[in-house]
């Protein structure tokens, strides 16, 4: 009589059962304490696990480039694991709580300051001192995104920079003038509003979920995201900000609610340019590529509106050594191989944005022949000979503010709140999540 | 789950001197025991292993602040910080309770009555009667899939099949599943589709009705819907109540199609924020198992208390037939 229940609802089990057997592992952790020996390390034969997330074309690409790092070095192979975004850091945090976790993983800012802070990436910045990590041809930017308490948390593996992304054949067939970098955030509804009158298509995703284009803003207005530990704007700020987009809402230059609440999704696939659900996106300029895989239409990239030079070059992800690991100079040294060898880089390309290492970034923008490759590489290196200072890394806490950010966004899009009582919401709320 | 072991125990080992005497307590043997425990362990091991230690550690992090991340050294004894805060201090946590509570009580009455109908229907025997019971209990089967769930979504969606569905009869639909209105309505709407599982139970159920009865209520000039509320019900009564604990307690534990739809945010606004989810969130996103722990012990006996309520009123409704043979 029991069979077929415990059949039909394997997951929610699963998942329960799953939370607590991760806890199970702990015991094992509190035997291997110390750190790891470093003696046994180079002419003998070291395996490095290796962990990241992405797609099919990345992994293949670090898995080329890993192997180029075996053929150089005998000694050292690779257990590369790797999977989609989604249940990523679960995984990875799992690990982590059973002392097991990979010698080497990809980590981005949602997460660096929650690792670092609790010591479990190496510090880098010894390596770099003594030059084993060369980061000598690093923007000084990207080194200082990876730092979190005066901390080499994790080695940059490309830069990226807020992009405004624009479905270039609609407005064009429409003969709408496409949007230009420079506009001013009013300027930009006010032209979304126009171009959706003319191609009926909302003119523009209405961004005020996002914290990227939620953080340029406030830093166009002076403020930051976050100083230090604290938050460095002011419930009057979020409030001004929800409001410049119920405007955009009200005149109908955004999509629908619901539609706008499918663009918040993070997955580049559900991006409201790509899905043709709007004629803007607001993306990370390193997406590009992806983007243009997913749609026939041609698009093109720009800045976000207000002042351009308020953007930052940020690290669209890092890798992180584990302090645990056992073969820690090892997986230095493969990190300074994947960064500065031009093999790798010729290998790697933008994926996962622009190469660090300024060299090789010249010399994949001169050998690319992907198309949107190179408008990203043209776009971010125009908009970074004016970029200002970058802000520090997303304190711990971060990807909780994120999500409060939407929560409250959401409740003024479907207008279950005013823009005055969502500010208040989020302000309380992300507060509460950086200081605990 | 005390009605699942109930239920077990007349399947005995057939072998052995246990196994001439039908009724009442076995003799005795040390050897007996011994081999019992035997054939047990390997279900023993995994009771120990992957239930009780885990079960217990997450009572003891329940106490502690444990952040998943940092080392076993750093956590730190906070003793009923985590409760007084759940209860205190997080709105959602009381949100999450609103919405799981209004998921389960309506998705499980409904569940079961869907259960229900269509284990009448298909009792009787005619052609094909077979493939209709398969079919229905299909979607049981998939229950608990995320690729039930992603189809879920995607008919779902403003432009998805429903709508479409809709359009035939000029409805324009909602989008229902990015609707914060909507969005909890279209995941018990899943939950009642899958309503195999409980379905085969009722019709196992359905095929011990002695014939006799209904006979006996004919010749008194019982009508179809006489026979119903006068014979069916009462002796279907101890299934109606085995289905009734296990789906609110299915009910209750609600996670995945609520996960998959709202990309493991609870989104649209929180509509979709279960209790499971809002405990996974707290574990794994914000790394705070030690509340996440105390959360899910807050479950257990929240959960351990319906059904207790469940079994208190089955006393004035629940009739058992007397003895087995």
């Amino acid at each position: 009589m029991t069979a077929p229940k415990s059949f039909a609802h394997p997951t929610r089990r699963r998942v329960l059962s799953g939370l607590v057997a991760g806890m199970l592992a702990l015991p094992l952790a509190l035997g291997a304490c110390g750190d790891g020996d470093e003696s046994s390390g180079e002419n003998g034969n070291v395996e490095l696990s290796f962990f990241w997330w992405g797609g099919e074309a990345r992994a293949e690409l670090t898995e080329k480039a890993l192997d180029l790092y075996t053929a150089k070095h005998p000694n050292v192979t690779f257990k590369k694991t790797w999977q989609a975004n989604q249940g990523y850091f679960d995984k990875l945090a799992t690990l982590t709580a059973g002392d097991d976790a990979p010698d080497i993983f990809q980590i981005d800012d949602n997460y660096l300051a929650e690792y670092a802070t609790r010591n479990v990436t190496l510090d880098l910045a010894s390596y770099q001192q003594s030059g084993k990590l060369d980061t000598s041809k690093f923007p000084k930017g990207l080194i200082e995104y990876g730092t979190v308490d005066g901390k080499l948390a994790g080695l940059s593996f490309g830069e990226n920079t807020q992009g405004l992304v624009y479905n270039k054949t609609k407005l064009e067939a429409a003969k709408v003038p496409l949007p230009t970098t420079g506009q001013s955030w009013e300027e930009h509804i006010a032209w979304a509003k126009d171009a959706a009158a003319k191609t009926k298509v909302a003119g523009t995703q209405d961004p005020s979920a996002d914290y990227k284009a939620f953080w340029v803003w406030l830093r166009q207005q002076g403020k930051e995201m976050y100083n230090g530990n604290q938050l460095g704007f002011t419930k009057e700020d979020v409030q001004k900000w929800f409001e410049l987009w119920k405007g955009g809402r009200d005149s109908k230059a955004t999509p629908t609610p619901d539609v706008i609440h499918e663009g918040n999704a993070t997955d580049v696939t559900k991006q409201l340019v790509v899905t043709g659900k709007a004629l803007t996106s607001w993306v990370w300029a390193n997406q590009m590529p992806e983007l243009q895989k997913n749609t026939k239409d041609q698009l093109g990239v720009i800045a976000y509106p207000g002042d351009a030079t308020k953007q930052w070059p940020r690290s669209s992800m890092y890798f992180s050594v584990y302090r645990g690991s056992e073969h820690k100079d090892t997986a230095v040294d493969v990190l300074n191989f994947l960064a500065n060898d031009p093999e790798v880089g010729k290998i790697l390309g933008t994926d996962r944005g622009l190469p660090s290492n300024l060299d090789i970034r010249t010399q994949v923008a001169a050998s690319t022949d992907n198309p949107s490759m190179k408008q990203t590489i043209e776009v971010v290196g125009e908009l970074a000979k004016n970029f200002g200072p970058a802000p520090t890394v997303p304190p711990k806490g971060h990807s909780t503010v994120r999500s409060e950010l939407i929560k409250a966004a959401e409740e003024a899009q479907y207008g279950r709140a005013t823009p005055a009582e969502a500010a208040e919401q989020f302000f309380a709320a992300s507060q509460a999540a950086i200081s605990r | 789950m005390a009605t699942t072991t109930a239920r077990q125990t007349p399947t005995r080992p057939p072998a052995g001197p246990a196994a001439s005497q039908r009724r009442g307590r076995p003799a005795r043997h040390k050897s007996d025991g011994a081999a019992g425990y035997i054939f047990l362990s390997p279900w023993l091991l995994g009771l120990l292993t992957i239930t009780a230690v885990p079960m217990l550690m997450s009572l003891y992090l329940s106490f502690t602040n444990y952040d998943v991340l940092s080392d076993w050294e750093s956590m730190e004894w906070v003793g009923l910080d985590n409760y007084r805060t759940m209860f205190t201090e997080d709105p959602s946590f009381w949100h999450a309770v609103r919405v799981t509570l209004v998921f389960a009580l309506v998705a499980t009455p409904l569940k079961l009555a869907a259960a229900l109908g269509v284990a009448l229907l298909l009792n009787r025997s005619f052609r094909g009667a077979g493939i209709f019971r398969g079919l229905f209990y299909l979607p049981s089967l998939l229950g608990g899939s995320v690729a039930l769930a992603i189809v879920w979504v995607n008919m779902f969606n403003r432009d998805g099949a429903f709508n479409s569905f809709l359009g035939w009869f000029g409805i324009e639909g909602k989008a229902w599943v990015n609707d914060p209105d909507f969005a909890l309505g279209t995941l018990i709407l899943l939950a009642v589709w899958q309503f195999g599982a409980p379905m085969v139970i009722f019709l196992a159920g359905l095929k011990q009705v002695p014939l006799e009865l209904y006979e006996a209520a004919s010749v008194d000039g019982a009508g179809t819907v006489r026979k119903f509320f006068a014979v069916t019900l009462p002796i279907l009564s101890p299934v109606i109540f085995f289905n009734l604990v296990l789906e609110t307690i299915n009910g209750f534990q609600g996670f995945t199609s609520a996960f998959v739809l709202s990309n493991g945010t609870g989104g649209p606004v929180d509509s979709t924020l279960m209790y499971t989810l809002h405990l996974y969130i707290k574990g794994w996103n914000e790394y705070q198992m030690g509340y996440a722990s105390a959360m899910a012990w807050v479950f257990l006996l929240s959960i351990g208390l319906v059904t207790a309520v469940i079994f208190r009123t089955g006393k004035f409704w629940v009739h058992y037939s007397d003895g087995e043979d």
